[in-house]
């Protein structure tokens, strides 16, 4: 037993870091990913993913596999993104999806472009698939700064996030704080997939926001419990997908993804609420 | 707010979207504490005019007024509220205080006592942790009504708010409609419903795209009033040249 | 008259010179036209080719050939040449679509061809090289096979320059065996006991089977596959247990993860070797010679410290 679960930690620093690692992500993407998916825009966290490639492009092309470099590339560009999609949606007659999907497009053929321009395929793959499994100091010390940022700004906002989701029409009727908040909140999202990719790529970051969330929606109706949930099942997904990464010899980020989705699939199936489960056999109705 | 003051200014005002107005060169004053109805044909601009006194729409030309920054109340017609988003009753209508406790502060004590005044005047005691996704549509209204009453404004704007409700719920919202008039508050509705209007509203607004009359409700609700308001066509015409009409 | 007659003739002479040295002119313009599909081969094609041969590189240097898109360009070089050479044991897994895509007429070459091959590496990284290791151009003697097949094609193709090539040839063999003589002498400036490298790409095992030293990688030949847990942690178990001194990084992999390898284990990083491509051509590995010597020093400096 110990073997199994224990082992493989106490002995290997870089399992250690990669658990830290997954630790920070789940943190920080569970609860966004929780609002991401409340607010209908699961897809926008996946087409925010991909927006940020140019910007992580162009600092890759300045100064390598530099982890500033790359990072506030991917900042700038996600923002920009964001920021032009939400003005765009808000204020003309396109709809968010639409405007968004035009942007990341645009965007991912510039970041593949831009990366072929400097030669090394290999490097793309490492952009989009990343290396959980070599944490340095500063990727950890980014993560963890990422995350706790995350928490704070989610409990600041929370009640005009909410709002916002809800009744938006309300909040622009009682407070400015509307647009701003949807722009921070974006920004959020952002840095949290920024973060992601230098782990997991940019391919899998979107995993770790929106799967864990996904499942966390079949267990409970409170957004506060959902956010809890959502970050438990994210640290779940990182143990188990590094340790089948470590006994079963599977790339480690894939592994990790897939334990998450295996969350998803047995939440959707046995879910207290709305799983398949209960929808079929209900069980007697109630007095009232 | 002093009696006799204005509470709403209307000059010269032109709404609509896109260069075509769907309210056309309004003129005039809502009295402050005015109980004031709104009617006019389908497309006459009624929703149209609230949304240019709460602001979400900029007038294409001329001004409105809002005496000073005292705060305004709006309940949108088929409010676009996420249905499905996990919400409770409780937490709905305890948006009204928000700017109270703006964007940080929690709710205290006395402000849950006031939450609970407000269930118990619509009607809702014992539906606090419904989610909201379980409320029937006279459910919901009376909610977003209760909400109304916590965000304690003097102006309160009301669009279509009985369409689809049943009989119990409009009569006891009607009641606390009345109530805000009996507070002094100024309180603008636009309804569907004429005879509701005879009954309930000393003031009325009749509008087809431009203001056909304004005051007493006996008056405003001539059959002669009426029969104008509907000849005026909602006129959508692709041809329009740009409207030369000075206004004062 | 005498002087305009003169003139006439002066005239007719002068164009006649201008018109003999034409053909020449065209003959020196006319140099053959080969593709080489990645930077070592290219490199190698040129030495032998010299004057006579105009080479176009696909991969370029520091590029990847096992993971390379080709371009359209890339087609078009290849119906302009009359030769393209490959390496052959299925290294470019793109190389046959292209060539077919393009109609090109050129002489398709592999210039590994006779080259004894050894297996693929087995256990799990299966990476569409359907069993033999393509890297051959890392042993010294199976460069000089190389040599030779490119010789004999390009005579195939250009009777005329027989000379020119087999004179080429023979002086870049004769490089080829100091540098390997070389080799032999760094290696055995090694400790036998410590003649074992960690490298982040399994492709040094022609090097490994000719000069003796072990070459141990955390991932498959390509570069294609993804380290898992389990091979990183071989790795470092490995490191740990025979106390191996050096992990080298190269051109075509992940530096990030030999470094988390290396700061675990409290290995010494190399310098960047070179393994499927040249540095750019003023760098420290601009030529396939360059290349090999460079990789050695860098082997032996790290071993024998």
């Amino acid at each position: 037993m110990l073997d199994l679960f224990y082992t493989p930690f106490s002995e290997f620093e870089f399992m250690q870091r990669a658990l830290v690692g997954v630790i920070a992500i789940a943190l920080g993407g569970g609860p966004v990913g929780v609002f991401l998916m409340l607010r209908r825009m699961s897809l926008t966290g996946d087409a925010m993913a991909h927006a940020i490639l140019p910007g992580a492009a162009i600092g890759y092309l300045v100064a390598g596999l530099s982890l500033p470099a790359m990072t506030i590339g991917g900042l700038f560009a996600g923002v920009i993104v964001a920021v032009a999609a939400g003005l765009v949606s808000r204020f003309t007659a396109l709809k968010e999806d639409a405007s968004l999907a035009a942007f990341y497009l645009l965007s991912l053929a510039l970041g593949v472009t831009i990366v072929s321009l400097r030669g090394s395929n290999v490097d793309l793959l490492h952009v989009l698939f990343g290396t959980v499994l070599a944490l340095d100091d500063s990727t950890l010390l980014l993560l963890s700064s990422i995350s706790t940022i995350t928490v704070l700004a989610l409990a600041l906002l929370y009640r005009p996030l909410v709002l916002e989701c809800v009744d938006p029409v309300f909040l622009r009727s009682v407070s400015r704080a509307g647009t701003p908040t949807h722009l921070i909140f974006l920004g959020l999202v952002v840095m949290n997939l920024v973060g992601g990719f230098h782990a997991l790529g940019t391919l899998l970051a979107v995993g770790m926001m929106m799967l864990p969330a996904a499942a966390s929606r079949f267990w409970s109706n409170d957004i506060t419990v959902m956010m809890l949930l959502s970050v438990a099942i994210g640290i779940a997904s990182g143990l188990s997908g590094l340790l089948l990464s470590f006994h079963a010899e599977l790339p480690a980020g894939p592994a990790i993804i897939l334990s998450a989705g295996a969350a998803y699939v047995l939440s959707l199936l046995l879910g207290r609420e709305g799983g398949v489960l209960w929808l079929a056999w209900p069980g007697k109705h109630l007095e009232a | 707010m002093q009696a006799g003051s204005t509470a709403i200014r209307f000059d010269g005002v032109t709404l609509g979207y896109d260069r075509r107005p769907a309210v056309h060169h309004l003129d005039g004053e809502i009295p402050s504490g005015s109980l004031m109805a709104v009617v006019g044909p389908n497309g006459a601009g009624k929703s149209t005019l609230l949304k240019g006194i709460v602001g979400t729409l900029k007038p294409l030309d001329g001004h409105i007024r809002l005496d000073g920054s005292s705060g305004i109340a709006y309940l949108p017609q088929a409010a676009e509220i996420d249905r499905s988003f996990p919400l409770s009753v409780y937490d709905l209508v305890a948006m009204g205080l928000w700017s109270r406790s703006g964007l940080f502060g929690g709710v205290a004590r006395r402000e849950r006592t006031r939450i609970e005044q407000a269930l118990a005047a619509v009607g809702l005691i014992g539906f606090e942790r419904r989610p909201i996704s379980t409320l029937s549509g006279g459910q919901m209204q009376r909610a977003l009504f209760a909400r109304l009453l916590l965000q304690d404004a003097p102006v309160i704007l009301l669009d279509e708010p009985f369409t689809a409700i049943d009989a119990k719920t409009t009569a006891d919202l009607l009641d606390l409609v009345r109530r805000w008039h009996d507070e002094s508050r100024t309180v603008v509705a636009v309804l569907h419903d004429l005879d509701m209007v005879k009954r309930t509203f000393p003031q009325t607004l009749l509008i087809a795209r431009e203001p056909v009359a304004w005051g007493e409700t006996g008056e405003v609700l001539s059959a002669e009033n009426l029969l104008k308001a509907r000849r005026m066509v909602e006129a959508y015409d692709p041809h329009a040249d740009v409207c030369h009409r000075h206004v004062a | 008259m005498p002087t305009r007659r003169a003139a006439f003739s002066l005239l007719a002479g002068c164009l006649a010179l201008a018109a003999s040295s034409l053909p020449a002119a065209a003959q020196n313009a006319q140099k053959l036209k080969v593709v080489a599909t990645f930077s070592i081969l290219g490199d190698m094609v040129r030495n032998v080719g010299g004057e006579r041969v105009e080479v176009t590189t696909l991969v370029g240097p520091n590029g990847d050939a096992h993971v390379y898109s080709p371009t359209p360009a890339d087609g078009r070089r290849l119906t302009e040449a009359g030769i393209v050479f490959t390496n052959g044991l299925k290294f470019e897994g793109w190389i046959d679509r292209l060539v077919k895509s393009s109609g090109t007429r050129a002489a398709k070459i592999e210039a590994a061809k006779g080259v004894k091959t050894l297996e693929g590496e087995a256990g799990g990284h299966d990476h569409g090289h359907g069993g033999s290791d393509p890297h051959a151009w890392q042993s010294i003697g199976n460069a000089k096979i190389y040599v030779a097949n490119i010789r004999d094609a390009l005579i195939a193709a250009d009777e005329a320059g027989k000379a020119t090539y087999e004179a080429n040839a023979a002086a870049y063999l004769g490089r080829l065996d100091a540098v390997e003589a070389e080799i032999r002498g760094l290696v055995a400036g090694i400790p036998a006991d410590r003649r074992r490298i960690i490298t982040s790409h399994d492709a040094f095992r022609y090097f490994e089977e000719a000069y003796g030293i072990d070459f141990v990688a955390p991932q498959g030949v390509s570069t294609e596959s993804e380290a898992s847990a389990k091979d990183v942690a071989r790795i470092i178990q490995q490191i740990r247990r025979e106390k191996i001194a050096a992990v080298f990084v190269e051109n075509v992999s992940d530096a990030r993860l030999m470094e988390r390898i290396a700061q675990e284990t409290g290995a010494r990083i190399g310098a960047k070797v070179y393994s499927d491509a040249l540095s750019e051509p003023g760098g420290p590995a601009g030529t396939y010679i360059d290349m090999m010597r460079h990789n050695i020093r860098a082997f032996s400096a790290a071993l024998s410290s």
